[in-house]
């Protein structure tokens, strides 16, 4: 008897049937989001990846802006022909300091994840001003705007910190410095702290002269160091073939 | 995380549950909203609630469509 | 039945329901102008003019943002607000909150495109709002869930009808969803910034939990509330069958949720979770075409209709594309299939099949069968709206196929070897090959564009002449009145 109302009652009760509507909808979010927060295998454990300097988390902020992820994938997957044309398949340890991760839906374009130094410099600075005087066909936009555009360094410390909240482990204080030290060495440590960020900005821009003009700072400057450093952190040739087909 | 939870991702032994848990609750609700007569005509009268406010212009605007 | 409680007209607040449904004509017509000028873009990139602000990739959350959120969105505040108070007989419980959500829906829409063209997105799809603007929403969908179930709650008979159930599911759904998947920390409290609180791998779950079920609640249940009220309506008779209406919800309601996953296949996300969500998306095929069947044979013993009723050819028309696509999507996430479509363009087709046929045309009859009762009048031609039928359908036709073509066409080139195992093509030789495809795409849109600018152009004189008879009759009542004084 009791059960033959069971129904009747979520009908007319506006309470219950949200609630019960509640549990049917979270139950599979929970059970394939959860899970992944503390598997261990979910993040593989790979040597050489490390957060972005503050010049190429600039870099990526400026990718995220134009919208790169519209038609750019940068998620490798296991197969022969995406070996040959991309390389090796993406590792979830390499997009394990992403916020947010721009993995992509769509290759308009061919996929970027092991794009850096693939290219020179000079190539990426007019590839990205004019396209098609490099790859004829091509459909990509100009993005003239990158080399006249002055880089913003200013507020590079805030995105740091902020970055730093949500578990991107740049340092504040000695003791993060030392730890970084241990876990990245001791060049990248001194790239991921906090309060040198706008000078290694600034440095690493320099010293790099991506843009191919080390008087002026640009936008061009910090995406090119971005997507010359996409894929490059870790080394394969140190693995076997087998290690990372554990963590699938 | 809870023991249940790591269970559960466990392919071999979620996909079995999953199958036989969702499968028992789909059947009891097919057979809960299939059977009985009464059931059936009370949860079948529901379907009249949308004509239930149709005012005299509104029935003749249909009318006056399908002519 | 409870017919003794029928409301007159006059105390529902239609008020609400008519600016939103303008709004939502207003999105749709420059969402899909957006949409038909990113896909110019893509075949005629001179098109992008070396802009940033109209660039492919600032421009396309725009198209997205605006017909999902601004058409979808409003269309489902109308219609949502429509249904609600006249299968429960009763008025809005609060025209203020009402008027709140209209003008924080349409003002985040707003802001929210203006911020992307200006380059401030989170970058993360259909979910681009910058965090003032996720919290706006929040705001706003809080007042909107309020609206609704207190509405609910006034109503006159014991028995909430089926429709109500899924814009319910549909309106706590997307909830869950919004707050979960905007989760970020600020660069600062003056900075529109912010960073994601998760990385990598788990954002991609989150994402794409997030992404698919926007299609799941969003853009299916609460359509299928639009179906359950509207197709019975138009058709003036009952649904097929309100048993399987109940069973339908359930297993739709249960099963979205697990497929989001599908989106991932073969990438860095552990294969337990994208096979898993593969196993619903073949599971989703039942219910989809459960309900599907139930809103096309709600029509049995009067196909006739379809002959002198364009809007019952809108409103069947959608669900056979709405049939269509819920079998291409299961088949779509299969891995097998998933590893040549994904990253193409069949994605993209299979999507507009869903928006463009489904969404779009369920919209188009409702909103046909519910802007002259609004107005209290009658539609000012129905041969716009045939024309309007045919624009739109041809408009899909062309968009789909174009999109088959290109996208099985680049991942079959993609994949070709050479007697030697090498990469038999280039990227940019499948690039090349897209090209007709692309301006076909393009033309599909311009149709499709078309038809929605006739059916504006309809609305509007049927607005017109309904005010000017109003006009007509109170000058009368006034003049009798002075008659009648003198």
């Amino acid at each position: 008897m009791k059960f033959r109302f069971a129904h009747e009652s979520i009908e007319i009760n506006a309470g219950l049937l949200i609630a019960l509507t509640l549990v049917v909808i979270s139950i599979g979010g929970l059970v394939e989001i959860v899970p992944l927060f503390y598997i261990d295998e979910t993040i593989e454990e790979v040597e050489g990846v490390r957060p972005y300097t503050p010049l190429e988390q600039t870099g990526r902020d400026i990718y995220v802006r134009e919208g790169c992820y519209t038609c750019h994938s940068q998620m490798i997957r296991p197969f022969r022909d995406e070996l040959l044309r991309y390389g090796h398949y993406s590792l979830a340890a390499e997009s394990q300091y992403d916020h947010p991760f721009q993995w992509g839906s769509k290759r308009t374009g061919p996929d970027l994840a092991r794009v850096g130094e693939k290219y020179s410099n000079e190539w990426h600075v007019q590839h990205l001003e004019a396209p098609r005087s490099v790859v004829p066909g091509s459909i990509m936009p100009n993005y003239p705007w990158l080399s006249e555009t002055a880089l913003n360094t200013s507020d590079i410390e805030g995105k740091l910190r902020a970055l730093k909240m949500v578990g991107v482990p740049y340092s504040d204080t000695d003791e993060e410095y030392q730890a970084n030290v241990e876990r990245f060495g001791e060049d990248a440590a001194k790239m991921l702290d906090i309060h040198t960020a706008e000078e290694n900005l600034i440095a690493q821009a320099q010293a790099g002269n991506y843009d191919g003009d080390r008087s002026n700072l640009t936008e061009m400057d910090a995406i090119v160091a971005y997507l010359q450093l996409l894929g490059s952190l870790v080394d394969f040739s140190k693995y076997d073939e087998g290690y990372f087909a554990e963590f699938r | 995380m809870p023991t249940w939870l790591q269970w559960m991702t466990s392919m071999e032994y979620s996909k079995p549950i999953a199958l036989l848990i969702f499968f028992f609750t789909f059947i009891g609700i097919l057979v809960y909203v299939f059977t009985g007569k009464k059931r059936k005509e009370r949860l079948e009268s529901y379907k009249y609630i949308p004509f239930a406010d149709d005012d005299v212009s509104d029935t003749e605007d249909e009318q006056g469509k399908s002519s | 039945m409870a017919h003794e409680a029928a409301a007159a007209d006059s105390q529902y607040n239609y008020d609400i329901i008519k600016r939103f449904a303008v709004m939502a004509l207003v999105w749709g017509i420059l969402g899909m102008f957006a949409g038909t000028y990113i896909a110019a873009e893509l075949a005629f990139p001179f098109l992008n003019f070396d802009t940033p602000q109209i660039t492919f990739g600032r421009l396309r959350p725009v198209h997205t943002t605006l017909v999902i959120f601004g058409f979808g969105g409003s269309a489902l505040f109308a219609t949502s607000y429509y249904v609600v108070q006249r299968t429960c007989q009763t008025p809005l419980s609060s025209n203020m909150l009402a008027g709140f959500t209209f003008w924080g829906w349409q003002a985040s829409v707003l802001l929210g495109v203006l911020g992307y063209v200006n380059g401030y997105t989170q970058g993360r799809e259909y979910a681009e709002f910058v965090w003032p603007i996720d919290l706006l929403i929040t705001v706003t969908w809080v007042a909107y869930f309020y609206v609704y179930v207190t509405t609910l709650m006034r109503r006159s008979q014991p028995h909430i009808y089926v429709a109500n159930w899924f814009y319910m599911s549909f309106i706590l759904a997307t909830a869950i969803l919004h707050i979960v998947n905007n989760l970020a920390v600020p660069v600062s409290m003056f900075s529109l910034q912010s960073y994601s609180a998760f990385a990598g791998v788990q954002d991609a779950m989150t994402q794409w939990w997030y992404g698919h079920n926007a299609v799941g609640f969003f853009l299916t249940a609460a359509f299928l509330g639009m179906m359950y009220y509207f197709v019975p309506k138009q058709a003036g008779r009952p649904v097929y069958s309100y048993r399987l209406s109940i069973v339908h919800f359930w297993a739709l309601a249960f099963l979205y949720m697990w497929v989001g996953a599908h989106h991932l296949h073969w990438t860095a996300l552990p294969d337990w979770t994208s096979s898993l969500a593969a196993t619903f998306s073949i599971l989703l095929l039942m219910p989809s075409w459960g309900g599907m069947i139930n809103g096309i044979m709600t029509l049995s013993g009067a196909w006739d209709k379809l002959r002198t009723d364009p809007i019952m050819l809108f409103l069947i028309t959608s669900l056979a594309f709405y049939g269509m696509s819920t079998f291409e999507g299961p088949m779509m996430s299969l891995k097998s299939v998933n590893a040549l479509s994904h990253y193409t363009d069949w994605t993209i087709g299979h999507v507009h099949s869903g928006a463009l046929g489904w969404v779009a045309m369920i919209s188009f009859g409702s909103f046909y069968h519910m802007i002259p009762r609004l107005w209290d009048t009658r539609l000012w031609s129905k041969k716009l709206v045939y024309t309007h039928f045919w624009l739109a359908t041809i408009g899909i036709v062309l968009y789909i196929t174009a999109m088959w073509i290109s996208g099985i066409g680049q991942g079959l080139m993609l994949r070709a070897f050479d007697d030697y195992g090498n990469l038999a093509y280039t990227f940019i030789e499948s690039v090349s090959f897209m090209h007709v495809p692309l301006v076909t795409r393009m033309l599909g849109g311009i149709f499709f564009v078309a038809g929605i600018l006739i059916m504006a152009f309809n609305v509007f004189m049927t607005v017109r002449t309904a005010k000017r008879e109003q006009a007509e009759i109170e000058a009368k009542i006034a003049a009798k009145m002075a008659k009648a004084g003198a």
